[in-house]
C-alpha cells in the first residue's frame, strides 16, 4: 500500500500505513481559532479561493509533515497574500515586528489570550 | 521608587545578592512565548484591516459562528430527517437543498448524504486534507485531520472504527467516502430502537458530530 507514486504529494497520505488513532478531540487554541476565523472570513470575502489556499499547502513538501494543521494553513494564507501582491514581505516583517513587540511589554497584565494559546 | 528599594525586594525575594534583570519573569516563561504562526497570523489579519479588504468584527463574528451555531446544525439536520420521510429523501437526493430548507448554507458546491442502514454503514474522511461539512458540524475534531485516521481509514476502516469503541457485525458492509473540496458528506445514522415519540431536541442531541461522521453510532443510555 506504500508503494509511493513518483509525482505524489505530501497530502496525498490515503493508504498509507500509521499508527493507533488518538481518538480524543483536543479542541482548538485561541490563536488557532483566530487563525481559523481569518481564513474563513479571508474566504468568504474571496481575497483567497479554498483551491488556492489547498496548493499553497501543498507546495510545502517535506515542510508539510513538520508543522501542525493551523502553521500549514496560516503559511498557506501568507503565501497566497504575498503571491496576489494583497501585502508585501517587508510590510508583513514590520507588522510582526509590532505584533510580537506588543505581547512582549514586560508591565502588561498576564494576557487571558496568551495563557489560553499556550496551554 | 528608588533603584535601592528595587535591589532589596530583588535580593529578599530571591535570597542572593546579584544584579537581576527583572524583565525575565518567571510567569513569561511558563506561558511560553507566542509562537511565529500566532504572531504571523494575527499580523496577516492587522493589515488586511488596514487595507480595508476585512474587519476586525467580521473576524470576531466568525470566530463565534464556528463556536457557537455551526457545531449544533447537522443534528438538527439529522433529527429532522429520523422524524421527516420526505425531508429525508429530499436529504437524500440533494442534501445542498435540503439543508438551505432549513436556513443551512452550505459551503460546498454538493452535500452527498449517505444512509446507514442494517447491512451499510458508512465513514467519512478527506485523505487529501481536511475538508469536512463545517457549515453542518463546526470545525473538524483533532483526529479527523490527523495522518494516521487520513491514512489508515480507507483501507482498514473496521480496525479504525473498532479503535473508537465501534464494532460492526461481519455482514454490514462498510463504505468509506473520500471527501474533497467541493463535495462533502454527511452520514445519516440509524435511528436506535427506544427512540419513539422524542422530540427533536432529544433526538438532535444523540446525532452526535462522530455519528454524523461515521466512526460511531447513536446510543440510547439505559433507563434508571
Amino acid at each position: 500500500m506504500s508503494d509511493r507514486a513518483i509525482n505524489k504529494g505530501p497530502h496525498d497520505m490515503g493508504g498509507e500505513r500509521a499508527g493507533a488513532i488518538d481518538t480524543t478531540d483536543h479542541g482548538m487554541k485561541f490563536w488557532e481559532k483566530q487563525a481559523n476565523a481569518l481564513r474563513s472570513t479571508a474566504s468568504a470575502k474571496r481575497i483567497v479561493r479554498v483551491d488556492e489556499l489547498r496548493r499553497a499547502a501543498e507546495d510545502l513538501g517535506d515542510q508539510y509533515y513538520k508543522l501542525d494543521y493551523f502553521e500549514r494553513t496560516t503559511t498557506a494564507l501568507r503565501t497566497l497574500l504575498l503571491e496576489k501582491g494583497i501585502i508585501t514581505e517587508s510590510e508583513l516583517t514590520a507588522k510582526m515586528a509590532e505584533v510580537r513587540a506588543r505581547f512582549d511589554v514586560p508591565s502588561a497584565p498576564p494576557s487571558p489570550v496568551k495563557k489560553e494559546a499556550h496551554r | 521608587m528608588s533603584n535601592s528599594s528595587f535591589d532589596y525586594y530583588a535580593n529578599r525575594q530571591h535570597g542572593h545578592d546579584h544584579a537581576h534583570d527583572d524583565h525575565a519573569p518567571i510567569a513569561g516563561q511558563d506561558e511560553g512565548p507566542p509562537s511565529e504562526y500566532e504572531i504571523m497570523s494575527r499580523a496577516m489579519q492587522e493589515l488586511l484591516e488596514e487595507k480595508g479588504l476585512i474587519t476586525a468584527e467580521e473576524v470576531r463574528r466568525r470566530m463565534e459562528l464556528f463556536e457557537e451555531e455551526l457545531p449544533y446544525r447537522g443534528s438538527r439536520v439529522i433529527a429532522r430527517a429520523w422524524t421527516d420521510p420526505a425531508f429525508k429523501k429530499r436529504l437524500l437526493e440533494d442534501g445542498k437543498a435540503a439543508c438551505a430548507e432549513m436556513g443551512v448554507n452550505l459551503e460546498a458546491d454538493r452535500l452527498i448524504a449517505v444512509e446507514n442502514t442494517p447491512d451499510v454503514h458508512n465513514v467519512i474522511v478527506c485523505t487529501l486534507c481536511s475538508c469536512y461539512p463545517r457549515s453542518l458540524l463546526g470545525m473538524p475534531p483533532t483526529w479527523y485531520k490527523s495522518s494516521n485516521y487520513r491514512s489508515r481509514v480507507v483501507f482498514e476502516p473496521r480496525a479504525v472504527l473498532k479503535e473508537f469503541g465501534t464494532v460492526l457485525p461481519d455482514h454490514v458492509t462498510v463504505r468509506v467516502h473520500d471527501s474533497n473540496a467541493d463535495m462533502r458528506y454527511v452520514v445519516i445514522p440509524m435511528r436506535p430502537e427506544g427512540t419513539e415519540g422524542w422530540s427533536g431536541e432529544q433526538l438532535a442531541a444523540i446525532a452526535t458530530r462522530d455519528t454524523l461522521v461515521g466512526v460511531t453510532v447513536p446510543r440510547v443510555r439505559a433507563k434508571g
